[in-house]
Formats: structure tokens, sequence, C-alpha cells
């Protein structure tokens, strides 16, 4: 009886894991996402201070994030084979789990780019500024940051780990997905996505959102063209 | 998740570097400058307004003043910069030229540089695409679509992460102000278009193949470098040089021949397909059009290496060693090819066919080459390699180039050809029809096909040309017998087996019988001279090119190396020596005796048929090689013993007079 209700709970302490895993990986979506739109301004003419500083604490908790998401993840695996806990079980972990794999990869590109941009422009001093790409953004990348702060780790975490440096943070990640891959052996190609081919918009993403070529459109102000409807041919740009 | 290969292996990985990228950065940050950069405008939009706008006007001038070079060179260069994704154009993103007018363009921001330590991954793009599938609710372009298909189909395993992550970086997009986001917009969009260009465009960043070795990575200067550096300067002296004059003439004389069929030099007859995309240009030069263009029929009088490497021109010079009845030279060449050109496995029956098709005494296709060289093939056709025909061949390409090729010119074969080439009129194609011409265009046939198609022609001519090809002294003469012979047919002399059991060659059918060869041999060794059986000659000529030391019991094999040991081998079927000199017993001297110590008196066994073609030698005939004459006195020295005659009919025997002891 005491055996029944102790797996009882061990599966309700999995769940509960499981659950808090998938609510860091989302978070570590957003993180990363946020982090490749802060990079995307690198060397440009939005490049500043405060998007560097930006990008530092952005890492930080990609960092921590990554961190705490591998233990978690690792153990439960780990843990999963050695208890019978249903196939269903196991293939929501391991689509977890190449999601997780997925998001490091394509946020250690994100760095890679990141550190070799800095290192091609930085900003010690003024005249550096006149290097800087005119690429037509201006924006202080206000709205990004607020997104990440908003962002948090489910869990909590004892302890304020300083994050590593840029350098130190890829080659740190490089040895971590080289070791995730060879600790757990995951066939990764028999995962399915549950995800649709072609995903529909959710309601909060629809709303006032116009397309590239809408907004694209050259405000008619020659008085040649007369009153034409800004959609005509002529007027369209893009 | 991507597998990623850690392993050593000396494959080709790396990119190699484009040096380009380096130098268009350099000229792109230039152009940043505040004070002496591109001036740039404001772009206004219906919801706002967009700083860093440049006219293509402003860059071409910028970049014709920067470098000091005409409009046009700037301009090529404003079009690299566009190409490869430094610059983008506002207008008309898709296509990547810049147009030196009032239309605008913005610089690429350096996270969507194009850069070579990274390759563009196939995840990046099925996020882009999946963003963009969400943006524009479902409104693809059709190869967006294929391609995004096709990535859900190859990236299954990691759809869930795609799809989220586009999604997320959607919402990420958002928070930004509404310029900047359209900025973002079309930087990323640009971005795609360089590295996954729409079809009908060809993406500046095509490097061409993978290197072995990174060429990013320093070498370490070890010994081992060094050492490879002084092998390389020790080679680079010893090299033989040529006098400047003698190199810059070969050089201008090459140039002054060529330039008028270079595509780039001259104009391309009727249109170059690769600017106009139309192909008539390469349906026209087919490698077996029926009429060649009259450029293609020029190219071949210029040396006898194009008339050959251009299949039709083979052709044509075929046709016409043909009606010269001196086609096996030109059939042995081409063999030869085959044979260097082939695969390992068929080496060695490629070898054996062709000795006894064209080289053994007797063969239906026999070639006149000189006798040091059919020494050495002899040689060398024991242990048979892929070069081993080379010297035989490089002499017969000779004699066809001094000899043939000069009559061909001369030919009404190819007076014939040059008449009937066709000169097509040069293509004028207007604005309208060459983005019709691009819309149209269909990709060829898969090479697969093609060499289907080249095998199966080349069946054809094999199976058709070959017994015609005879020489007229080989040709099957019907009033002799045909001799036919017991079957006790040796399985250990494989060749001999592969051309009579399995899938024969056409000349093999027509060479069945094998007791010609032995009967002949019996009369021979009798005679000690007389004409010679084809079989004998092949079936003598076989075992060196055979397995050495073959046990073979078989009655072949016995006579064969009996023959061999005597040097006593019968020539070939063309026999003929004039009555007053010894018939050429042959090559025996020059092939030497598989076993020596093969007894002897084994009585010869009736061996099975090998050859059925009978041919009436005139006598006057003289093929043989010179040097066969001395060894003639030999052979008939050591043919005593021989065993005794059998009821031969051999056709010759009254043609040719014995000399020797009957």
């Amino acid at each position: 009886m005491s055996r029944w209700r102790s797996s009882v709970e061990e599966v309700a302490a999995r769940q509960r894991q499981q659950g808090e895993c998938q609510r860091g990986q989302e978070a570590l979506s957003r993180v990363t996402s946020c982090f490749q739109q802060l990079a995307a301004s690198l060397g440009s003419s939005a490049d500043g201070s405060f998007l560097r500083d930006e990008l530092e604490e952005t890492r930080g908790l990609v960092e921590r994030l990554s961190k705490g998401l591998s233990q978690r993840l690792v153990h439960l695996l780990t843990a999963c084979d050695s208890a019978p806990s249903g196939v269903a079980d196991r293939q929501v972990l391991e689509r977890l789990w190449v999601h997780f794999l997925s998001s490091l990869e394509s946020f250690l590109s994100d760095l890679r780019k990141t550190r070799y941009l800095i290192g091609r422009f930085p900003l010690s001093q003024q005249s550096d500024r006149r290097s800087l790409v005119n690429s037509g953004c201006v924006d202080g990348m206000v709205g990004v940051a607020a997104r990440v702060a908003w962002a948090q780790t489910p869990w909590i975490s004892l302890g304020e780990e300083q994050s590593p440096d840029l350098t130190n943070h890829i080659a740190g990640l490089e040895s971590m997905l080289l070791e995730l891959q060879l600790r757990v052996p995951v066939a990764f190609w028999s995962v399915e996505a549950t995800q649709p081919a072609w995903a529909e918009p959710d309601g909060e993403l629809e709303g006032r959102d116009h397309s590239l070529e809408e907004l694209m459109e050259v405000e008619v102000a020659s008085s040649s063209h007369g009153l034409h409807a800004p959609c005509c041919g002529l007027g369209c740009v893009g | 998740m991507t597998i990623r290969n850690t392993l050593q292996d000396y494959g080709q990985r790396f990119r190699p570097r484009m040096a380009c990228l380096k130098k268009a950065e350099k000229v792109v940050l230039e152009m940043q400058d505040p004070r002496t950069g591109v001036k740039w405008q404001p772009q206004r939009l219906v919801i706002t307004t967009i700083p860093h706008a440049i006219t293509g006007e402003d860059i071409v001038a910028w970049l014709a003043d920067r470098f000091q070079t005409g409009a046009e060179e700037a301009w090529s260069l404003g079009s690299m910069l566009v190409a490869l994704g430094y610059i983008y154009p506002l207008q008309d993103h898709k296509r990547l030229v810049i147009r030196a007018d009032t239309s605008l363009y913005r610089f690429q921001t350096p996270y969507f540089w194009p850069t070579q330590q990274w390759p563009v991954e196939d995840t990046d793009y099925a996020i882009f695409l999946a963003k963009r599938n969400i943006r524009k609710k479902g409104m693809l372009e059709l190869h967006e679509q294929e391609q995004y298909n096709r990535l859900h189909k190859w990236m299954n395993h990691k759809w869930d992460f795609i799809v989220m992550q586009a999604k997320e970086q959607y919402r990420a997009a958002k928070e930004r102000k509404k310029p900047d986001r359209v900025v973002f917009e079309c930087q990323e969009r640009a971005y795609w278009v360089v590295h996954r260009p729409p079809p009908g465009t060809v993406s500046a960043m095509d490097y061409g193949l993978d290197r072995r070795v990174d060429p990013n990575a320093d070498e370490a200067k070890t010994p081992d470098f060094y050492q490879r550096i002084m092998i390389f300067t020790q080679q680079s002296i010893m090299r033989p040089r040529v006098k400047s004059s003698v190199s810059i003439g070969a050089l201008v004389k090459y140039s002054a021949t060529y330039s008028s069929h270079d595509p780039f030099l001259s104009k391309c007859l009727p249109s170059n397909p690769w600017l106009t995309d139309d192909v008539t240009y390469w349906t026209l030069n087919m490698p077996n059009v029926e009429i060649p263009t009259k450029m293609r029929v020029e190219r071949w009088t210029f040396s006898f290496g194009e008339l050959l490497s251009d299949p039709r021109g083979r052709n044509d010079f075929q046709l016409f060693l043909k009606k010269e009845f001196s086609g096996e030279n030109l059939a042995f060449w081409e063999s030869c090819e085959d044979l260097k050109w082939g695969t390992a496995a068929t080496m060695r029956e490629k070898a054996e066919q062709i000795y006894k098709t064209f080289l053994a005494r007797g063969a239906p296709r026999w070639i006149n080459i000189d006798g040091t060289t059919m020494e050495h093939t002899m040689k060398g056709l024991k242990h048979p390699h892929r070069y081993v025909l080379d010297a035989a061949q490089t002499h017969i390409y000779m004699l066809m180039k001094k000899d043939s090729y000069g009559r061909y010119m001369k030919s009404s074969v190819f007076k014939e050809t040059l008449r009937k080439a066709v000169c097509p009129e040069e293509h004028n194609f207007s604005e309208a029809q060459l983005e019709q011409n691009t819309r149209n265009r269909r990709p060829s046939l898969s090479p697969i096909v093609l060499r289907q198609m080249e095998q199966e022609q080349k069946a054809k001519t094999a199976a058709a040309v070959d017994i015609t090809q005879l020489c007229r002294f080989t040709t099957p003469v019907p009033h002799l017998a045909v001799y036919t012979g017991s079957s006790d047919f040796p399985a250990s002399l494989p060749f001999l087996a592969n051309s009579s059991t399995a899938c024969p060659s056409p000349i093999s059918v027509a060479l069945d019988s094998v007791s010609a060869c032995e009967r002949r041999l019996e009369a021979l060794e009798g005679d000690g001279e007389g004409p010679h059986a084809i079989a004998a000659a092949s079936a003598a000529a076989a075992p060196p090119p055979a397995a050495h030391g073959n046990a073979s019991k078989s009655g072949v094999g016995v006579s064969l190396r009996r023959l061999l040991r005597r040097s006593c081998t019968p020539s070939a079927v063309f026999a003929s020596l004039s009555p007053k000199c010894p018939s050429a017993a042959g090559t025996g001297s020059r092939i030497q005796p598989m076993s020596p110590d093969q007894p002897s008196q084994a009585p010869p066994r009736r061996i099975s048929n090998f050859f059925q073609i009978k041919v009436d030698i005139p006598p006057e005939c003289r093929i043989y090689p010179i040097e066969s004459e001395d060894e003639d006195e030999e052979s008939r020295a050591v043919s005593r013993g021989a065993v005794g005659t059998k009821e031969i009919i051999c056709p010759w025997e009254s043609l040719a007079p014995q000399n020797g002891t009957g």
C-alpha cells in the first residue's frame, strides 16, 4: 500500500517536474528570441552600451535557464529509464529534450555571431561610432528588454551564480551540448512533432497586424500622382 | 538537434575562403562615414519615416569616386555588393541588382552579413518561413511553400522547436517600434533572398566545392611542414624548362586559333544560353547530332586531338576509316581508352579481349605496330594493368594523326560534312522575349539517362560494326570448310571459357572453333611453317595475359604450352608470308613459355571448337612485323618431334608451299 502511495507520489512529482521543464523551455524560447532581436542590431546605428548591457543580461538569464533545464531534464530522462512510466510520458520528455537541444544549438550560433560582431565593432571610443552601419534602426530596444525581464525561471534558483563572459559561455555551452548528447541516449529522429505543418497564428498574434507590403507603402506625396489611392501599383514599395 | 561529425576524417568539410567578403566589408564600412560616406535620405512611408535610405546613383557615384574608375566598373562593383547582401534594394527586393537611378537601397545590418565561417542553417530558414507563414496567414510564394514542405519533412523531429521559436520571435519583434519592425523584416527578408535565392536566380554565395583543409586555420610550423616545403622547392628546381619565346609563341598561336571559338571573346551562335536562356546552342551542339555546326567542323581541322575528342568528329572519322578499311586503328585506340578509364574489375577481360582482337597474330582486326612496341606490350600483357597498352595506343594515335588524319581532311566524307554543316543565325531577343525565356527554362536530361543512352548507342554500333570491319584478308571465305571439333572444352583457362560460354563478344561469336587451331598446329609442327591458325594464335596468346601457371591439364593448354615452349607458335590467319620466306612461326620467341616444365609428350587431345572463321590468305600478303623472320629459323629447328599430324584440311597448305620439313 505504501509502495503504491509512494509510486503515486513519484508520478505526481514527475508530472510537476515535467511541467516545470515545459515552462522553463518556453521561457528559454522567449529569451533566446529576444536575444536574437537584440543581436540583430549589433554593429548598426542602434548599437550602444544599452544594447550591449541588455545582451549581457539576457545571456545570463539564458545561462541560468539552460543550466537548470539541463539538470532537470537529464534527471527526468535517466529516472524515466529506471521507472516504467508510460510511453506517452517518455515521448513528451524526449520531445522536450529535442526541443531543448535545438534551442541551445541555435542560441550557440547566435552567441558566436555576437562574439564576432562585438569584436568587429568595439565601442570603446567615440570615433568607433562612425563606422557603425546605417541600417535604419534607431530603437533603444526598450520593449524587447522589457520582454526579457518579464521572463522568469520557473523554479527557485538558489544562489546568485555569476554568468560567465562571452568566450567562456560559448565554450561551456559547446561542451555541455556534447556532454548532453553523449549522456542521454535519445534517438532524436524518432521524435514526432505535435505542431501542425502549417502553423496558424494564435489569437494573440492577430490583431492590427499588417503585412510587410502594406507597411512599406510609400506616401504618395508628389503632385504628379494626384489623388491616387495608396494601394496603386505605382505607389507601393516592396 | 543536428548530428555533428566530430571525427577527424580527411573529407572535404571546410568552406573555402571568399576573399571578396572581407574586402566588401571594408568598402561598406567606408561608406558609413558621416562625412565622406554615402549620403542618405529618409524613406517616407505611409506610417512613418525610416532613415538611412540611399539611392542607387549615389552608391555608384561614390564607388566611382572612391576607386577612381568609370561608371560601368562602379556599377558592377555595386551590383556585387547587392548580390552578396551588404546592400539590399527597397523596391523589387527579389532582384539583387543595382540601378543607377533614384531607386532606394539600404545597408544590411552586420548580423545578417554573409560570412564564410558559419554555414547558413536550414533550421533558421525553416523558422523564417514559419514566421512568414504566420504573418502572411498562409500566403507564401510557391518556391517558399515547396521549401517549407521539404523542411517539414526532413526536420520533423525539430518541428516543435521551429514553430515555437517562430512564434516567440514574432512576438519579440512586435515589441519593437513600428519603423524598426519594418526595417528588421526587410533585413531578414533580404538575407534570405541572398542565401535561399528564388528559382531562376543564382546566389552570389555559391562557392563551389568544399575544401579539404581549413583555409582559416594557421599551419603549424612543424618539421614536417618544413620538410614539405623542401620537397616542393626541390621539385620546382628539377622541373624541365622551356624558353619563354617558345611557350609564349605556343600561347599566342593557341589564342589566335581559338579566339573566334571562345564564347567570351567572340559571339556564340546563335546565342549564349547563359545570357539569353535560349538553349538552341546546346541542342545544335549535342554530342551526336546529325548535322554539326560550321564552327564545330572548323574545330576538327585544328588538330587531331580536337577531332577525336568531339564525338561527332570521331564518328565522321570512323566513317572515313571504314571506307579506307583501316577502322581497326581507331577501334584499337578506343578500346585502349576504354581500358584506361574503365572499372578495375573489367580490366583483365578488356585487356584480353583487346589482345585477342587487335594484337595477337591472326587477330581479326590486327593493327600494325612496330616490333619494339609490340614486344613491350606483350611483356606487359602478362600482368595487365590500366596503362599496359599505352605505348601501342600512342603509336597508333601517331599513325592515325600523321597518315589518316591528313587524308581525312582531303576526303569526300569530310567535304560532305563540311558542306552540310549548318551556320545558325544570331538571335536578337527583346527584353520581353528574354523574360519569357527565363520563365520557360527547363532542366536538361539527367546525366544518368544520358549515360544510358550513350551506352545503348555504343552497344548498337559495336554489334553492327565489328564483323564488317574485318580486314579483307580475314573476311570469311565461303568455299572453305568449316572446322569443327570435339567439345572437350577446357574450363581452366578462364578467358577461353569466358569468350565462348559467357556472353561472347561479337568477334568471338565468329571465332568459335578451336580445333582448326589445334589441327593446324599439328600440321605446322610437321611443317615448321605454313599458315597459322587464328585460334592457336589467340589461344597461345591468351596464356600470357591469363593466369600464370594455371595448371591446366586440358588439351588446349598442354598443346599451347608445348607450342610456346617450342616457340613455334602458329601465326595468324594471314599467314602468308611469301613462299620464299619461312612462315612466321611467330610470336613464340616473344612470349615466354608459360610453364617450361610441362610434359611435352602428352598427346594433343581434341579441343573444342574455338574458331569458325576460315580465311583465305593470299600468300603475298606480308603483314607480320619484319623481325619475325629471325625466329622462324629457330622455330623450324625446334619443331621436330611434333606429334604426328592429323587429318586436317588446311586451305592454305596448298596455297603456301612448304619450306621446311613437311
